[in-house]
């Protein structure tokens, strides 16, 4: 059976289930033909779906039986027989057990949320008899283990009659010298188990009994590791949570490492400022696990001397012991584990040059760190993460990070974007958030250098493989886009070759896709670009719901590349499912914005203004809700609503839009940028439609057609737009030969890029147009407006301003030959589109009035003059 | 420093899933448990588990920023997980014990027996119904194992309502076929 069967199999089930019993076997006779088996499966489902099954049963009804018994206390264990119960912990039950043949008494302890299977049954008895070679006065003996029939696993060890340790130093022992003695014991039994290559993994101090005369006895060596082993999947995972108690856990463990020796170091650390500050470091009381995982990865815990100093019980001591006693204390459970004891050995000797007076071999050190560094250690801790911190770090700067590592649904960004924003501010400025990046981080510097970092990391294929797709974001946005193409595409094989060996493409694959689909659009080619995008969003669907932030970020970079070639229809279908799909999942307010955005820039394209209004200040109401002010994608807003007042005519509103959004972006991105480019050239348009204002047009634009060739090659719309802006100035100064080679090579360039398949060649053509208009050549203009026009009216709504302004364009021309009728035929069509639409002082009206006045007076028609007339006078107002 | 071997090497972007489905998965046996020892006879009802699971964990860092339905899928994969375990177990317990061993106090209880069997037979067919149709499968395991009503799993799945019906009755006719054969 495989998916395309299977849903052959349905539609037929769908088909005839319903049909009358009669009709059915025909039916299917018919529909399935020679193919037996697939009817034979058929009419069993149908069968099925009449009679009553498990999956209509109440859940609770089906699972009661499960949960009933299996808790009862086993009378016998071997040769122990179970006398009482002593107490139950994470880990499972204690009983105390006598062995009747040799009257001694032990400890059994029964896993009982965990399960061994058959097969694993031996070795795990066998892992449990290694441990039982751990012989030493402070580690509690193991006798043996092994699992009940129903896999529950047992382990009987020496009974220890004694409370926790930190209960013994509240009541027996005060001194800080007493509990000292105490730790160092524990140390000492540590580093014997280490010693034989077994890790405790899970200290704690319940684990840690003392008692009545002191005796100090470490229990459950090891089980945690021995847990991590079992067969049940979940297990594995849920092992590292259950039995880590959050605050006894190292950093590096709770971000997923395996254990190490050092990890016990940690876990000894906090255990002895528990003794010595007399509270733990981090609050967990009324806290979930994961808000003290949080505390744990977060700032410096408080120093042992400063808590001490508020509590007036504590012990006197003078200065130098609490300076001391601080540098044990936070040493041993430093969060890097470079700075940390090493070994419990090295613990354990400073812990006795203290007591013996003598000065200790640790330092205390300021706990900042030069960058580099901190790199290198970073980099073998958690692999790639570190170089993710750094990749990321120029955006962190500004305390709005956006990460464009983005995963499948269930995972929130949120807590992960908090611990790296605030590893990175301690990065910077030795942990003073205000100070904010010394000069020499540049992003780029910083993003190139996460690159080369990437290479090295070809071992850990996923985590490059991620790497490579932020950086490539990183530089898309930076404008570099052939290294943000390069390395796109490696993140790309990457994860093909990932998902290749589990054989399935996962989302992962779908986010890269996307990457390029944005990239490719942006780089104007726009076949490829639609080509990804689809690949992207059928990849994300396959795996996800529809209303996953992949599938919803695939979908709305198809919008946009849609958008982007000129197929406004179906952008905004696309568009408008993307955001209905956010609405209803309830979406980041930062991920709504984003689709609105491109929706309310297709509409524009479109031609809907009001619509893209709307949602533009949607869009910019949700980006300052999380981003404040000053945030580039608030700009980006600011220039759409700026555009939108553009085409109604408002210059002075747009150019205040226009000015905000370039203030935004200066700031952030500096003047030699893209971004910087684009609104400088709109900004140039407003400035134009004033005439005292075109050399400065003229000087603005220039700027921006030199970045705009750096970034994106001499044939690219975004280049063409700034020399159609040029020309355009250039005809408003009356340069018409200059005005005539500007727009040659704008239609040039969009004959290129587009064909005759984008309104953008239109527009070459009827700027063009205009040119020979200025020159009197008046049949090649109308010959460039009619084209224009046929372009026009192939790919815009017939309502578009643009259609609007070429023909009264035309008329004009037509004017100029004398065909009358036909002028004012056009110029009374241009001039019905756009009256709705704009404000009647604009340019384009008043030609059209003027042009229609002329010809209807030409065409001895006053009464039609006589209203245009009018109207001119009303305006004139 | 020697090199990790693959395998312990952690993969951070799993991790955070995994976490939300592990504290689910948690709370769930937590719970479960909870219920039982308290009242033997108390039936365990999907909403109420989840309910409450979701009470207890809606604000601790991992699900803050999730919606009350995406956890109530991500809890009906957990309630998945915590019986077939259970189911697991109660099976090894039929193929009889070794007698130097131990003994419980109750007997087996048959009706566990034939329930587990049940269930585990059920899961294999929705890990396959997973293959052959991925929404289907998610469908049944959030309304079975979840309890999500069919408005909630509308939203979930961006689908109608009737596709959501549709698709029901066919993933269960054929589960059914599967379970009985």
């Amino acid at each position: 059976m495989d998916p395309e069967r299977y849903e052959r199999v349905q539609r037929l089930f769908h088909d005839a289930v319903d049909l009358p019993e009669a009709e059915r076997g025909a039916f299917l006779a018919r529909a399935c033909g020679d193919d037996a088996e697939l009817a034979a499966q058929v009419s069993k489902m149908i069968d099925t779906d009449a009679r009553r099954q498990i999956l209509d049963r109440d859940l609770a009804e089906v699972a009661g039986p499960l949960f009933a018994g299996g808790r009862a206390t086993p009378d016998q264990v071997g040769p122990y027989k179970i006398t009482k119960l002593l107490g139950e912990g994470g880990m499972g039950v204690v009983y105390a057990a006598v062995r009747e043949d040799l009257g001694s008494v032990a400890a059994v302890k029964v896993l009982r949320d965990a399960w061994v299977s058959p097969e694993r049954r031996d070795r795990f008895a066998a892992e449990q008899r290694t441990l039982a070679q751990l012989n030493h006065p402070h580690i509690a003996r193991l006798y043996d283990a092994g699992a009940f029939p129903d896999g529950t696993p047992w382990i009987v060890m020496e009974y220890v009659d004694g409370v926790p340790l930190t209960e013994y130093c509240r009541t027996h022992a005060h001194s800080i010298v007493e509990r000292l003695r105490l730790f160092r014991d524990v140390c000492d039994a540590v580093q014997h188990a280490h010693r034989h290559l077994v890790l405790h993994r899970d200290l704690k101090p319940s684990n840690i009994l003392v008692t009545e005369d002191g005796q100090v006895k470490l229990l459950d060596f090891g089980i945690a590791k021995q847990l991590e082993n079992l067969d049940t999947p979940a297990a594995a995972t849920l092992t590292g949570l259950r039995l880590m108690t959050p605050v006894y856990a190292s950093p590096e463990r709770l971000r997923g490492a395996a254990a190490r020796i050092d990890a016990d170091v940690y876990s000894l650390g906090v255990i002895l400022y528990e003794l010595l500050a007399g509270q733990l470091p981090f609050e967990v009381a009324n806290r979930t696990p994961g808000e003290v995982e949080a505390a744990i990865l977060g700032p410096d815990p408080t120093r042992p001397s400063v808590v001490a100093r508020r509590d007036s019980s504590r012990p006197a001591a003078s200065n130098a012991t609490w300076a001391d006693i601080d540098v044990l204390c936070l040493t041993a459970m430093h969060r890097d584990p470079e700075r940390r004891y090493a070994t419990v050995d090295a613990l354990g000797r400073d812990i006795d040059r203290f007591l013996k007076g003598e000065p200790l071999e640790a330092r205390p050190d300021a706990f900042g760190y030069r960058f580099g560094k901190l790199l290198r250690r970073r980099r073998r801790e958690v692999a790639g993460a570190a170089v993710v911190f750094l990749v990321v770090a120029g955006l962190i700067a500004f305390y709005t990070v956006r990460l464009t590592v983005a995963r499948n649904d269930a995972l929130t960004n949120l807590t992960r974007a908090q611990r790296i924003q605030h590893f990175m501010l301690n990065l910077f400025a030795g942990g003073d958030p205000e100070a904010g990046p010394s000069a020499d981080l540049r992003v780029a510097t910083l993003v190139d250098r996460g690159a080369q970092e990437a290479r090295s990391l070809a071992s850990e294929p996923a985590v490059q493989a991620d790497l490579y797709q932020t950086l490539g974001s990183i530089y898309q946005k930076l404008g570099n886009f052939e290294r943000s193409d390069e390395l796109l595409r490696e993140a790309l094989a990457r994860r093909q070759a990932l998902n290749g060996l589990t054989g399935s493409a996962g989302p992962d694959v779908a986010e890269t896709l996307t990457s390029r689909a944005l990239l490719f659009s942006d780089k104007a080619q726009f076949d490829e670009a639609e080509r990804l995008a689809r690949e992207a969003l059928a990849t994300a669907r396959a795996q996800l719901p529809d209303a996953d932030p992949t599938v919803v970020r695939a979908l709305v970079a198809l919008g946009k590349v849609q958008s982007d070639r000129g197929k406004y229809d179906d952008a905004v279908a696309t568009l408008d499912e993307a955001v209905r799909l956010q609405t209803a999942a309830n979406a980041e307010p930062q991920e709504r914005a984003s689709s609105l955005y491109e929706l309310a820039s297709a509409h524009f394209y479109a031609g809907h203004y009001d619509q893209s209004e709307v949602q533009n200040q949607q869009a910019l109401a949700l980006y300052k809700q999380v981003y404040g002010d000053k945030h580039p994608l608030v700009s980006d807003c600011l220039i759409n609503l700026g555009a939108i007042q553009y085409e109604r005519g408002k210059y002075p509103d747009a150019e205040r839009y226009y000015r905000e959004g370039i203030a935004i972006t200066e700031a952030w991105f500096g003047r030699d940028h893209y971004q910087t480019a684009a609104n400088l050239t709109m900004l140039a348009r407003v400035l134009n439609r004033t005439p005292e204002r075109q050399v400065e047009a003229r000087a603005v634009l220039g700027e921006a057609l030199a970045i705009r060739e750096r970034v994106y090659g001499p044939d690219h719309p975004k280049v063409a737009s700034t020399v159609n802006e040029l020309g355009a100035v250039a005809l408003g100064a009356g340069r018409l030969d200059e005005a005539e080679q500007y727009f040659l090579r704008v239609v040039a360039i969009y004959r290129k890029v587009h064909g005759d398949a984008h309104y953008q060649t239109g527009i070459g053509l009827s700027n063009l147009a205009s040119t020979y208009m200025a020159q009197k050549k008046f049949a090649q203009a109308e010959r460039l407006f009619r084209e224009a026009l046929v372009i026009y009216t192939r790919t815009l709504p017939a309502t578009h301003t643009n259609i609007g302004i070429a023909r009264i364009k035309l008329g004009r021309t037509l004017l100029r030959q004398q065909r009358y009728t036909e002028a004012a035929a056009e110029s009374l069509g241009g001039y019905d589109i756009l009256k709705p639409q704009m404000d009647p002082g604009v340019s384009w009206l008043k030609s059209a009035r003027t042009d229609l006045i002329e010809a209807y007076e030409a065409l001895k028609q006053p009464d039609q003059a006589a209203r245009f007339k009018a109207e001119q006078t009303a305006i004139a107002k | 420093m020697s090199r990790r071997p693959p395998q312990d090497a952690p993969d951070p972007h799993r991790e955070a899933l995994d976490l939300q489905f592990s504290h689910a998965y948690e709370e769930l046996r937590r719970l479960a448990s909870a219920v039982k020892r308290s009242d033997p006879n108390a039936t365990l009802t999907p909403t109420t588990l989840v309910n409450e699971a979701w009470v207890k964990l809606a604000k601790s860092p991992q699900f803050v920023a999730t919606s009350k339905l995406h956890f109530k899928r991500i809890a009906a994969r957990a309630m998945r997980q915590v019986l077939i375990e259970a189911a697991r177990r109660r099976h090894a317990d039929k193929r009889g014990y070794d007698a130097v061993f131990v003994t419980f106090d109750d007997a087996i209880d048959v009706a566990a027996a034939s329930t587990s069997d049940d269930l585990l037979a059920l899961d294999r067919a929705l890990t396959e119904l997973a293959r052959l149709n991925p929404r289907q499968a998610a469908l049944v395991e959030s309304r079975f194992f979840g309890g999500l009503d069919v408005a909630e799993l509308t939203t979930l799945l961006g689908v109608s309502e009737a596709t959501v019906l549709r698709d029901w009755r066919a993933a269960r006719a054929w589960l059914a076929t599967e379970l009985g054969a």
